[in-house]
């Protein structure tokens, strides 16, 4: 009972949270008076830059190749293994889910191997006294989810169905007793606390990539006849 | 807290974006040039962006919304004030960041948010505008002094013309023998050129802009367009890149309607000018020089290779780089208003700028910015190492005679 309602809890401070965000930008996109702009073309070859940019990471690319490893490891991983959970939500896995579930268990071992390279680039470049607090707690949250995770997985198997039925019963607002299992109760208080404390550039970043690609474009064309 | 307003207030929704999309990782602290030479990483980028969140979530966040705007920490205020004024918005962060967040435009807008609250601007800067207002420029310099000391006699400045010629503040009344090389390149082009008369020409904004002080600005700007659409101008050229920055990016939207005439760097000119051969070099001068990229001139409006093309074109002149340059170049320290009063940074900084010069073994080192010009001769003054400092439509005027 207590990790249904701490899981609703945790989805409705998420989508207010979300939602206060969303207002903040909409009350300033109301009082800002944009003002001309060159409007660089978009082309084919700039959107798919743009997407290779999201994708790739390749600002961290250019400014820290060796942080960029790691960082695209992890990011693409998380990516894998989110896509490998929607088969809980789903009733019914489409095919991509489906494809997803090999490639998403590999992703399980890289992404703690990841994150733990990330530290260790970071400690040996001395960068790490410019991170925050709350971004090193993220990250050990990250790492924590992997290793439960990776431990049901492989070691201490939890009941998939029992899973399933949690999952679909909090989407469906029909809710389902979790399954009895200590590592899969952790692994769940992990994951809503990081839902609770999910950094806003997860969903912010790849819109500023998208706008620094067009500044780029622009910036030539500040000065310069087209 | 008095000021109950939403932190957000001068931020367009792009910037709040932004603030949101920082990942703290740190990595533009590299490359940021301040942090060079002071090692503080409380006035770092991805800090005050941290703060900046705080005080967005004391007007803004979910408490504020149900009881109210919270306190915020006046201390806090105050220590991010400084570090915002401490900045010389050189954009290098932005360059370095791997999100790509445009912080050579955010923190001149988090200035204005602070200005509006009272909190800034600092020092020297509350007096620039009575000073603009007085005398048409931030430094309070008498308006009729304003070309007199280097506009040489052989220099015919057209009634009307299609090309003017704006000097800038920074230039004539600190930088002179820049905007001295500037006239004499011009009128060695042969191309008719105008100006607007020295009380006219006013301040072109950008000393108010990067402050946060925006009160007088559309005035100025009405005031300077209006001045060139009256003599036929349809180029307008300078050599300051603070002022070609203003002008080609928020002078539009300041006017409120596209400019009827193009801006354009005065390298842009003189490498049209070659190409067209209105000006030749008659002699070579056989030295190594190294160019510096002005932050708002390069990241600011990517005039990168004019410059060097401009330098090119002097016989037996060797062009050598600075490790950072063009997107990626490192500010001399005399950016963002803030060497008169974070003097201190600001020398160390055009020392750094010095060492590199010497250590890459230059005879010269070639500038194009007057704020960089004045603040890098001053960095010299008393300093052990010592090269000869010189802007580069100075060095072009030079071999021209």
């Amino acid at each position: 009972m207590i990790a249904i309602v701490a899981t609703y809890a945790v989805i409705a401070a998420f989508y207010l949270r979300l939602g206060l965000h969303a207002l903040r930008w909409l009350q300033a996109a109301v009082r800002f008076k944009a003002g001309p702009s060159s409007g660089a073309a978009t082309t084919v070859r700039a959107a798919a830059d743009t997407a290779l940019d999201i994708m790739m990471l390749r600002r961290l690319l250019i400014v820290n190749p060796a942080l960029w490893v790691g960082e695209w490891v992890f990011h693409a991983s998380l990516f894998l293994i989110v896509l490998r959970h929607l088969r809980y939500f789903l009733e019914v896995a489409p095919f991509w889910v489906r494809w997803s579930q090999t490639p998403g268990w590999i992703a399980g071992f890289l992404l703690p191997a990841a994150l733990l390279y990330i530290f260790a680039v970071r400690l040996l470049s001395g960068q790490e006294k410019f991170s925050s607090r709350a971004n090193l707690l993220m990250l050990l949250n990250v790492l924590a989810i992997g290793a439960t995770g990776l431990l049901m997985s492989t070691r201490y198997r939890v009941d998939l169905v029992a899973v399933k039925l949690f999952a679909l019963g909090i989407v469906t607002l029909n809710p389902s007793p979790p399954p009895q299992n200590a590592i899969f109760m952790v692994h769940l208080a992990l994951v809503l606390a990081l839902i609770l404390y999910i950094p806003g550039h997860v969903f912010t970043a790849p819109l500023v990539m998208l706008d620094a690609r067009r500044r780029d474009r622009e910036r030539q064309e500040v000065m310069h006849d087209r | 807290m008095t000021d109950k307003r939403s932190f957000g207030e001068e931020l367009s929704p792009r910037q709040l974006i932004e603030i949101d999309a920082c990942t703290q990782c740190g990595e533009c602290l590299k490359h940021c040039p301040v942090q060079m030479v002071t090692g503080n990483p409380a006035i770092a980028p991805p800090e005050k962006i941290r703060l900046f969140r705080e005080f967005l979530r004391a007007t803004d966040g979910i408490k504020a919304r149900l009881l109210g705007p919270q306190a915020v920490d006046p201390k806090l205020l105050e220590d991010f004030t400084k570090a915002v004024y401490e900045c010389t918005t050189c954009g290098a962060c932005g360059e370095s960041c791997p999100v790509g967040i445009f912080t050579q435009r955010l923190w001149p807008t988090l200035r204005k948010e602070l200005v509006r609250r009272g909190l800034g601007p600092l020092g020297p800067q509350p007096k620039m505008p009575g000073a603009i207002e007085r005398t048409g420029n931030p430094y309070d310099k008498p308006a009729a002094e304003r070309y007199s000391p280097w506009l040489p006699e052989q220099v015919h400045v057209a009634e009307r013309a299609e090309i003017a010629y704006y000097a800038g503040c920074t230039g004539a009344y600190e930088s002179m023998p820049m905007v001295r090389g500037d006239v004499l390149v011009l009128h060695a082009t042969g191309i008719p050129f105008t100006m607007l008369p020295p009380e006219e020409e006013v301040c072109c904004g950008f000393p108010l802009f990067i402050t946060g002080q925006h009160e007088l600005l559309a005035g100025l700007v009405k005031r300077l367009v209006e001045g060139y659409q009256a003599r036929g101008v349809k180029t307008l050229v300078c050599s300051c890149p603070c002022c070609v920055n203003i002008m080609s990016r928020d002078w539009p939207a300041l006017y409120g309607k596209e400019l009827p005439f193009k801006i354009r760097h005065i390298t842009q000119f003189v490498v049209d000018a070659f190409n067209q051969g209105k000006l030749r070099v008659p002699r070579a001068l056989h030295e190594r020089v190294i160019y510096h990229d002005p932050c708002y001139l390069s990241r600011g409006v990517g005039v990168i290779e004019e410059p060097r093309e401009t330098l090119r074109r002097i016989p037996g002149l060797t062009v050598l780089e600075f490790d950072c340059h063009g997107l990626n170049s490192r500010c001399c320290g005399s950016g963002g208003a803030a060497r008169k009063v974070f003097h201190e940074n600001a020398i160390a900084m055009g020392r750094l700028t010095i060492d590199e010069a010497v250590a890459k073994g230059a005879d010269r080192l070639i500038l194009s910015c007057p704020a960089c010009y004045a603040k890098v001769n001053e960095a010299m003054q008393g300093y052990e190492k010592q090269i000869r400092i010189t802007d580069i439509m100075e060095l072009l005027a030079s071999t021209l005679q």
